[in-house]
């Protein structure tokens, strides 16, 4: 099997890519959206069932970044499955290091210029459409532009990942470096998923204590010594449960919801 | 028109914006849109922009970043848009109905990220244990957005149905600490996924970088494109003072 990925191959996971926020949950996030999208790659390479369970398995792990600019770790990933399938000379392990690698600097450019930009300065103009007594040009100049931003970006994001994909995944070949991937990309996953824990695992505990005139306050304390050590600390215990003691995710979630619940009722986390 | 009809069409309308924000994102479930297709819907076009156009002000701040679910402003739109034509016209009542409206909007938002959505993508992921493509889409596109129907149309029905009185009845009805709770765990429930990731990764001996990361983000309050640019550094680090050595 040495096929390359046709145009149509390509649109199809354009298609699939559009559910990226289908199944979006708080456990592993666009996990399921990602491995849709990357059905028709992994229909397409893999006969054996074993290897194709693998390649599915792989996808469904924890994977979150903007909607739309998930297109191009789509693009990339899709590459990359190729080159295992069709060459086998690069470590299955180095695709979800890379794709983890994209999440955080697409879901600052996704969120920061689609969200924050584009839409805004759309929305903008068509109020100003609406009270200049245009009518319905604002919603459909506000429609067709979004339309023009999320699916213009999404096809880019498939068509060129996917070329700039095979093009890396070939220097990286030729240039001997295919071995050292899987290590440079671990460095890259660990370095970001450290770096995202203080924004995205927030836990506070606003509980006061007075003595006389002073009143100390928890969050506050813990903030000046290490901001977000409470988080980090929750994460390292979660990775200790599902690492060590094999405990499934679901119990975990169920488990952090009802931490959530009743701490907020007894006013211990807020 | 009867109410009923126009309550059924709108909460049709709502539905698919739903969809649309949960897939293709062309963006008609912003008020902008909203508020005017639910005016057109209920026969009063003009409070349909100012409603849709107010509650845009109200949110044009908002945005999503990460896990944080934003308070809704989609049926929050439809719903503030019906019941201030209900009530002869006005922004007053509809900015009134607009923000608690979000808020129930939230809460729906985070059961079905939190529990639905969770319960979902384990069934993704049976149906791709067992090379179910029909199973995949099944459960990741088709159940997950007819769930939006459930979650968002009925509500949005009953609430133009029924009226004011009705939507002010449930907003009281929540307990505002299941609310916060709900919320609280949403924000910790990350590192869960995290730590999977973590699980995921080979090369173990690295894990100070992810200390590095935390501590980066931690102390020095950078953000996650900073992160993102510290993490290209550390690898190229750890390239040339490590891979390309050993090469020469």
């Amino acid at each position: 099997m040495s096929a390359k990925l046709t145009n149509k191959d390509l649109w199809k996971v354009f298609l699939h890519q559009l559910t990226i926020r289908g199944a979006n949950n708080y456990e592993r996030q666009q996990n399921a959206g990602f491995t849709e999208a990357m059905m028709p790659v992994i229909e397409k390479y893999y006969d054996d069932p074993e290897e194709k369970r693998e390649a599915y398995a792989r996808h469904m792990e924890y994977f979150l970044t903007n909607d739309i600019t998930s297109a191009i770790p789509v693009g990339v990933a899709a590459a990359m499955e190729e080159r295992y399938a069709t060459e086998g000379d690069i470590d299955p392990d180095s695709i979800n290091a890379v794709k983890t690698a994209l999440m955080g600097p697409l879901a600052g450019l996704g969120d920061s210029l689609l969200n924050g930009t584009a839409r805004p300065i759309l929305a903008g103009l068509a109020i100003s459409f609406i009270n200049s007594g245009l009518g319905w040009f604002g919603p459909l100049f506000f429609v067709i532009g979004m339309a023009i931003v999320s699916l213009g970006v999404r096809y880019l994001g498939v068509f060129q990942g996917y070329k700039q994909g095979v093009k890396f995944v070939q220097t990286i070949q030729s240039s001997g470096l295919i071995s050292k991937i899987s290590d440079l990309a671990a460095i890259a996953a660990f370095t970001i998923v450290g770096g995202f824990i203080p924004a995205l695992v927030v836990i506070n505990i606003p509980l006061e204590y007075t003595s006389g005139d002073t009143v100390l306050n928890i969050q506050e304390i813990l903030d000046g010594l290490m901001p977000g050590v409470l988080g980090l600390i929750y994460t390292g215990v979660m990775y200790w449960l599902i690492s060590k003691k094999k405990i499934s995710a679901v119990k975990l979630i169920l488990v952090t919801m009802i931490v959530g619940i009743i701490g907020a009722y007894c006013g211990i986390l807020g | 028109m009867s109410l009923f009809m126009q309550a059924f069409l709108v909460a049709v309308f709502v539905t698919i914006a739903f969809i649309d924000s949960h897939t293709t994102q062309i963006h008609i479930f912003r008020p902008v849109v909203v508020g005017p297709v639910v005016g057109l819907i209920m026969g009063d076009v003009q409070t349909g922009f100012a409603v849709g156009v107010t509650v845009k002000l109200m949110f044009l701040a908002v945005i999503f970043v990460g896990t944080a679910v934003p308070p809704n402003p989609t049926i929050s739109t439809a719903i503030a848009t019906g019941i201030a034509i209900l009530a002869g016209g006005g922004t007053d009542i509809a900015v009134a109905t607009a923000l608690p409206v979000s808020f129930i909007g939230q809460v729906a938002e985070t059961v079905q990220n939190s529990v639905i959505n969770v319960f979902f993508m384990h069934r993704v992921e049976k149906a791709a244990e067992k090379l179910n493509t029909r199973g995949i889409v099944l459960n990741n596109l088709v159940l997950p957005m007819a769930v939006n129907a459930i979650l968002y149309g009925v509500p949005t029905f009953l609430a133009i149905y029924f009226g004011a009185a009705y939507v002010q009845g449930i907003i009281d009805a929540i307990p505002d600490k299941i609310i916060t709770g709900l919320s609280v765990g949403g924000s910790m429930i990350g590192a869960v996924g995290f730590a999977l990731l973590l699980n995921s990764i080979k090369a173990k001996k690295f894990w100070p970088f992810c200390l590095l990361g935390f501590f980066m983000a931690s102390y020095l309050g950078i953000n996650m494109v900073g992160i993102a640019v510290f993490a290209v550094v550390c690898v190229a680090m750890f390239y040339y003072f490590k891979i390309a050595d050993e090469k020469a």
